[in-house]
């Protein structure tokens, strides 16, 4: 089973094996705490700082004590809610393409908005945020992100140091 | 060493008091041509060295080398420690080496715009963000070295600490510093040659041919077209570019760069659809780069910045999308 924990966590499983791993996660015991060790080793090897030991476990006591938010529901008649699931092919796609540019599949779909989008300014308050692991990606955002950076012409080549220092050994063989 | 390091943080803590006294809004003379030197070196040096790069616990020695002339300029880093990488860079192409996953990133510029870097009559508009003054001269890797300080003026950026060669005006040592004064990276050369530099240095040493290509396949994008904006934008930084590329192996993604002069802050907008991983909202640390996640309208959007994490995430909590007309 834990070869097959370790094949979940890298995706390689498919739907029905995977469903049969998650649902062996679902009992504590040595499967479960199979998964957190390969997280645990997966951030060390990424060099992200792994949670303090039984930080879960105190996230779920905290949470328990947290009083409940209730948070207002979509009705069921808006329709501007109902309008905007459905997936059209989005004019500006055809406006992108007419100027020459490259064409993108993903601005071809209309992403769900409300219908009133929020005024400038009014977006999500400014809470302190989670801290989470790096995406795994990371690597590929700051070289992405890099060759912009005006840190190139104060330092040539130098700052891409900081670019692939840790991406996992292996991870794309 | 944790004496040394005391003394710097107790150092950069002095003299971040110091900077809280009122500063003048012109920068003094001669620190702004000091700044200028170094980017006119930068542009101009042939050079080959060995640097280290330090951040949080991690240490990395890298070699450089560096050829400029009239056929272009190219430069060839090579990181000696961990994970063996490589990136070579010359006037309209990066290309990243690795050698364990047999992989080359390949990133080409598109137009001028495309790797804008700092012009030299740009520089005076640092003056905006940042106080700027002189330091203390100090040798360097046997190199006599001027310093530089910028000490931003708000909490959306960090502080820099540059010491140049008196001759040259190379860079030999570069430091990041927060409000509090802490380190949070630091660039220094320990051996440097300024000078002529035979071509093999600059060229890859992998013989790459049957290695993947990942090309980010650079485009010019505009898109506030398909409905993509910043209500407000991050004071004192502005767009420098906007493009769609590929990120990694396959996604394409939207890019936009925002930059105050001294650093860069990255926009992605990618489909949620098609992901392979789960997205984690929320905000991570890489030593001086903050990334932070947050899904809007059916995308991810992460936001990269050598920026402390407020500006990062004031910037993430910005990206609107609406429906184009």
């Amino acid at each position: 089973m834990k070869a097959k924990i370790s094949a979940l966590m890298d995706g390689e499983l498919d739907g029905r094996e995977a469903a049969g791993a998650l649902e062996a996660l679902r009992a504590e015991g040595e499967v479960r705490e199979s998964w957190r060790t390969y997280h645990l080793i997966s951030d060390a090897m990424r060099d992200t700082h792994p949670l303090s030991a039984g930080f879960s476990a105190r996230v779920a006591t905290r949470l328990a004590g947290e009083p409940t938010v209730l948070a207002p529901k979509w009705g069921f008649n808006s329709r501007p809610l109902l309008e905007q699931r459905r997936w059209q092919v989005l004019s500006a796609a055809a406006s992108v393409a007419a100027i020459g540019f490259v064409s993108l599949s993903f601005f071809s779909q209309e992403p769900s908005v409300p219908a009133q989008p929020l005024a400038a300014g009014a977006a999500a308050p400014q809470a302190e945020s989670a801290q989470v692991a790096p995406p795994a990606a990371a690597n590929d955002y700051l070289l992405a992100h890099q060759a912009y950076s005006p840190r190139i012409s104060l330092q040539g080549v130098a700052p891409y140091v900081r670019t692939v220092s840790s991406e996992r050994r292996g991870s794309r063989q | 060493m944790l004496r040394i390091l005391g003394l710097a943080l107790a150092f950069c803590g002095a003299w971040q008091a110091q900077a809280q006294s009122p500063v003048p809004a012109q920068a003094p003379a001669d620190a702004m041509s000091l700044l200028r030197r170094i980017y006119e070196a930068t542009e101009n040096l042939s050079y080959s060295g060995t640097f280290v790069y330090h951040q949080g616990e991690r240490t990395e020695t890298s070699r450089i080398d560096r050829i400029a002339g009239p056929g272009g300029n190219v430069e060839r880093l090579e990181i000696l420690d961990g994970m063996p990488r490589e990136i070579v860079r010359t006037r309209d192409t990066v290309r990243c080496y690795l050698p364990e996953s047999q992989t080359v990133k390949v990133e080409r510029r598109i137009d001028a715009r495309a790797f804008p870097g700092m012009l030299p009559e740009h520089i005076s508009e640092l003056a905006r963000n940042y106080s700027i003054s002189r330091g203390e001269r100090l040798r360097i890797a046997g190199y006599d070295c001027d310093a530089v300080v910028l000490t931003p003026k708000d909490d959306l950026r960090y502080g820099y600490k540059l010491w140049a060669d008196v001759n040259s005006g190379m860079l030999l040592k570069a430091r990041t510093f927060n409000r509090k004064g802490e380190v949070v990276e630091q660039f220094t050369f320990a051996q440097l040659t300024i000078g002529k530099v035979p071509r093999e240095r600059v060229r890859t040493k992998h013989a790459a041919q049957n290695w993947r290509v990942e090309d980010a396949a650079v485009a010019p994008a505009n898109l506030a077209r398909a409905g993509w904006s910043i209500g407000a934008e991050l004071p004192g930084f502005r767009k420098v570019t906007e493009v769609t590329r590929r990120l990694g192996e396959a996604r394409p993604v939207g890019q936009m760069v925002y930059s105050d002069g001294m650093v860069a802050v990255s926009v992605f907008i990618e489909p949620l659809t098609g992901r392979s991983e789960a997205v984690r909202p929320g905000l991570s640390s890489l030593g001086a780069f903050h990334i932070y996640t947050r899904e809007v309208a059916n995308h991810v959007v992460t936001v990269v910045g050598e920026a402390p994490a407020a500006s990062v995430q004031r910037l993430a909590n910005q990206v609107e999308y609406r429906r184009p007309q």
